[in-house]
């Protein structure tokens, strides 16, 4: 019954979450001073001169009855209830009309995901059993000189980071690709190859950058795990190193970790823009800057209810599971 | 398990050497290095394989525009002249220019075989008018009273009421036009053609798409076997030299820089003179309109400078006012500024002086508006224009010449430096300087500038020297940046006060589609969205010149008497200040490609994202 209250409690938040965070992001847009019809009109002016006036009036009326932007706001917002939450159906995109947002979004989402959750879980993993090394045996010197690396690199943007990857292997070099360039015409291998030498230096400079926050914070958890009580008397009953390690820092203080994880994973949606502006990775990240700049308001909201969708979920799924790895949490 | 590791990591690095040594010989995409000329795309696409350039959101600058499409008329931009691309001359048309015309150019063939006639040309049209969801259909509906093919090359236009300008309308003036012939024998067997993608496009220019990125990165087109039944090869004769033209997007500045020292890149679009300067000092096969200074070309018909939103009311409204800050800027110092110097002055309001725009408008003007003088409302008055501008710059820049060359390379000059002449004129305005500084309506006065953060570095740079220029001059100004999605609202609702912009742009001596947008009949107030012009220039005299313009042909002699009087007005009036015609800097790179246009070779601008670029690739071959 408990476990009932608890899980329906968790799901109203969730709902509540979506909701308000949907809300906010349909209205904001719309209240942006720029308006899609007037940036169409104005690219296609500062690209080839002052439009005749009459074709002007006729372009703007037809414009604004073909993205929609005729109707109410409330109209609009029920409508998006509807069709964009309930069945992520988004509409169309208002600059690639009438290109569905849903589908130009779903062309660049398996990138963002294949590149930010490899490189998330990686980080992670890695950057936790550094971490947790550091920590715990953190009078040694192999524990320092890991630390020592992650403090220097973590400070440092990702996006340097990226640009001193791409000037040296790239540009000096000359072994990867200064841009990605995807090319599925010629058979499957050809395909992975162009996949991978994209994906090598974006996914190298994110690698980098993340793993250092999580030695850090393992770091700083397992070191002062490593000193509570319950580990001192565990030496003191002759315990191993390596049990104390793994039983009692490690499932300490990995617990943590799991909450920020689940955080990051949902965040990947959002993509790595920088990775991808300075890399050319296709990715989401550069259709949400590209789409704020164009007051495209239905890829705003596509790509952003994913993203709170699944920011959203990844909480709900780490409260649901955290009772299960500490016992020391019931469904209260 | 070491050998292992070894055995991998041996593998891994043949592999690396192998594909480096490939990609020293083919491009990225497969193709022979040097049969691909690989150029920089202006704008990249998020529906990728959607080449239909009547569906919503198809990227025409990503070589569409540049290679496939056929266009009634292009525009020799070395001249500034139109001709005929699937037309054969310009329109014939009746006394009232409600007939017109047209003979279609015998001999183009679409890529698969059939012919182009005026059956296309009518029908394009006709499906233009009859399908709503084309973004010209209103228009076309509105101008067009119906479009028939005569016989199969003969096109007969008639236009609702009189207009002249039919070619100056439905073909290409500058950048390109959004009127592209379509085969009928695709087009009309569609159910809907503003959903048709046309993903393997039949076209009539000299490039069809080879393939392309599934995710809007690059195109490949390849050059047509049948070239010759181009619209290109039909009008000119000439075959494109480079087999593959591979338009690919480049992102960042400093990865454009890094692909073009590297040669991976032939053609960029656009840079800037800091840029142009890091990359020709690291590859001497780098080069630009000039091989040295002024470097750019000033022929872009866009010329920027500061734009007023008259309609605010005063002082604004006040041609006194818009004098005071064009005497109050230093040109010189503006010029340091923006690009060091580089760029022809474009002072003259509208007009932008471009070689030709140069010769026709700007030297004939020259004796009028050294004559010119402005009345400071103290009993005294001050002749603005100053022709030393071009020896002065020279002079600062170590730059030597015949006059005519210094002309030529920075103009014929620009409006005086004159603080007290400023002053005069701000007072006669209606403000009033004290201590603290200058007051209107007895408050404080202060100017907001707003310049575009995300576009073209002139039109920002040229409002921050401007900006500097006032704050020293004394008055009272703000900056802000406002993102071009946001200033493309603003500039239209009005709702700016001064802005670094270029308002219009053109190099035909007919400049009534430059104009006409200032017609004073389609103001509407601040706030409200219009057709016409967002500055709100409300000139009684220059509205009749236009609309007297609306009714005479292009060729008519008493079109070019009538624009000399509207520009007379234009400059009494100031409604814009321009600074300089577009200056663009824009490289390319000879390593694998040579005989691009060039100021020692200028058959053509430079200009790779417009649609006269098929002509151009007649003429960039391979280097031997």
């Amino acid at each position: 019954m408990k476990f009932w209250k608890y899980f329906g409690l968790r799901v109203l938040t969730w709902a509540l979450t979506i909701l308000i965070g949907v809300t906010f992001i349909f209205f904001i847009p719309r209240m942006f001073p720029s308006d899609p019809v007037e940036n169409m009109i104005g690219q296609m002016q500062s690209r080839s001169g002052q439009m005749d006036p009459l074709e002007m009036e006729h372009l703007r009326k037809s414009l604004r009855v073909q993205f929609g932007l005729d109707g109410s706001l409330v109209e609009q917002y029920t409508s998006f209830l509807w069709k964009g939450l309930l069945h992520f159906d988004f509409g169309p995109s208002l600059l690639s009309y009438p290109e569905p947002a849903g589908d130009i979004i779903m062309l660049y989402l398996p990138y963002t995901l294949g590149l930010s959750l490899t490189t998330t879980l990686l980080a992670w993993l890695i950057g936790n059993f550094i971490g947790l090394l550091a920590g715990f045996r953190k009078n040694k010197r192999s524990s320092k000189i890991l630390e020592g690396i992650a403090i220097c690199i973590y400070p440092i943007p990702y996006f340097i980071v990226a640009l001193v990857l791409q000037i040296v292997f790239a540009f000096i070099l000359k072994w990867l690709p200064l841009q990605s360039t995807i090319y599925a015409n010629n058979g499957m291998w050809a395909y992975i190859t162009s996949i991978l030498k994209a994906s090598v230096l974006p996914a190298v400079s994110l690698l980098l950058v993340n793993t250092g926050w999580w030695i850090i914070s393992m770091k700083s958890l397992s070191s002062s795990t490593a000193e509570e009580d319950f580990v001192l008397y565990a030496r003191y009953r002759g315990l191993s190193e390596g049990k104390i390690g793994k039983s009692y820092v490690f499932r300490n203080s990995i617990l943590t970790q799991i909450t920020a994880l689940a955080m990051s994973l949902g965040g990947v949606f959002n993509g790595s823009i920088m990775t991808e502006i300075i890399f050319g990775y296709p990715g989401v990240g550069t259709l949400i800057q590209k789409a704020i700049l164009q007051s495209d308001y239905n890829m705003i909201l596509g790509c952003i209810t994913i993203s709170i969708v699944a920011i959203a979920t990844a909480t709900l799924i780490a409260d649901l599971v955290y009772p299960l790895i500490d016992p020391r949490i019931r469904y209260s | 398990m070491r050998k292992a590791l070894s055995l991998i990591l041996a593998i891994a690095m043949l592999l690396t050497m192998g594909s480096a040594a490939f990609a020293a010989e083919m491009t990225e995409v497969g193709t022979p290095r040097n049969e691909t000329l690989i150029v920089e795309t202006q704008t990249p696409t998020d529906v990728p394989g959607q080449f239909n350039s009547y569906m919503q959101g198809t990227q025409m600058g990503f070589g569409i525009h540049q290679l496939m499409s056929a266009m009634m008329w292009e525009m020799d931009t070395a001249k500034g002249e139109q001709f005929g691309e699937v037309a054969e001359g310009f329109p014939e048309s009746n006394e009232d220019f409600t007939e017109h015309i047209v003979k279609i150019r015998q001999g183009i063939k679409w890529s698969d075989g059939e012919t182009l006639d005026a059956h296309d040309v009518a029908f394009t049209f006709n499906m233009i008018k009859d399908n709503p969801g084309i973004n010209q259909s209103s228009y076309a509906n509105a101008v067009f009273a119906s479009v028939e093919a005569v016989d199969d090359y003969t096109v007969k236009f008639v236009t609702t009421e009189s207009f002249p300008r039919l070619s100056m309308r439905f073909g290409v003036t500058i950048w390109g036009n959004d009127y592209r012939i379509v085969p009928e024998h695709i087009y009309s067997a569609l159910e809907d053609v503003t959903t048709f993608k046309d993903s393997a496009p039949v076209v009539a220019g000299p490039y069809t798409v080879s393939s392309y990125d599934e995710l809007g990165k690059w195109i490949l087109y390849e050059r047509r076997e049948d070239w010759e039944n181009s619209t290109v090869g039909v009008v000119t004769g000439k075959m494109p030299q480079a087999k593959y033209i591979l338009f690919k997007v480049l992102g960042d500045d400093t990865t454009r820089q890094m692909a073009m020292i590297n040669n991976e890149i032939d053609i960029l679009c656009e840079v800037t003179p800091e840029a142009l300067e890091v990359m020709t000092s690291a590859n001497d096969k780098i080069a630009c309109w000039y091989n040295e200074f002024p470097y750019a070309t000033s022929d872009d018909p866009c010329s920027k400078g500061l734009a007023f939103s008259i309609g605010r009311g005063a002082p604004y409204d006040s041609a006194d006012f818009r004098w005071a800050i064009a005497l109050a800027l230093n040109f010189d110092e503006i010029s340091m500024n923006i690009f060091d110097g580089a760029g022809r002055a474009s002072v003259f309001p509208i007009l932008t002086a471009t070689s030709a725009m140069q010769e026709l408008y700007y030297k004939p003007l020259q004796e009028w508006v050294e004559a010119f003088e402005l009345d400071l409302g103290d009993g005294t008055t001050i002749n603005p224009f100053d022709n030393g501008y071009a020896a002065r710059m020279a002079a600062a820049l170590g730059i030597e010449g015949t006059e005519e060359e210094l002309v030529d390379m920075f103009g014929i000059g620009c409006w005086k430096y004159a603080p007290e002449a400023a002053e005069k004129l701000l007072i006669k305005a209606g403000l009033e300087k004290k201590d603290d500084g200058w007051y209107f309506d007895g408050a404080p006065f202060t100017i907001n500038m707003t310049y575009l953060a995300d576009t073209e570095a002139q039109a920002g740079r040229g409002l921050v020297a401007a900006y500097d220029q006032l704050t020293k001059f004394g008055l009272s100004c703000n900056l802000s940046s406002e993102s071009s999605a946001t200033w493309d609202t603003h500039g239209a609702t009005g709702e700016f006060e001064i802005a670094g912009y270029w308002p219009t742009g053109g190099i035909t001596k007919d400049i009534y589609s430059q104009i006409n947008g200032y017609d004073a009949d389609l103001i509407v107030p601040i706030g409200e969205r219009g057709s016409g012009q967002g500055t709100r220039w409300n000139n009684a005299e220059a509205t009749e010149i236009i609309q007297e313009l609306a009714k005479l042909s292009p060729e008519d002699e008493k079109s070019y008497e009538l624009a000399m009087d509207f520009m007379k007005i234009a400059i009494a009036d100031m409604p814009f200040i321009g600074f300089h015609s577009g200056v663009k800097f824009v490289p390319t790179n000879s390593t694998n490609w040579e005989n691009y246009p060039s100021a020692s070779n200028p058959y053509n601008g430079p200009w790779w994202w417009w649609s006269c670029f098929k002509y151009i690739t007649t003429e960039i071959s391979p280097v031997a």
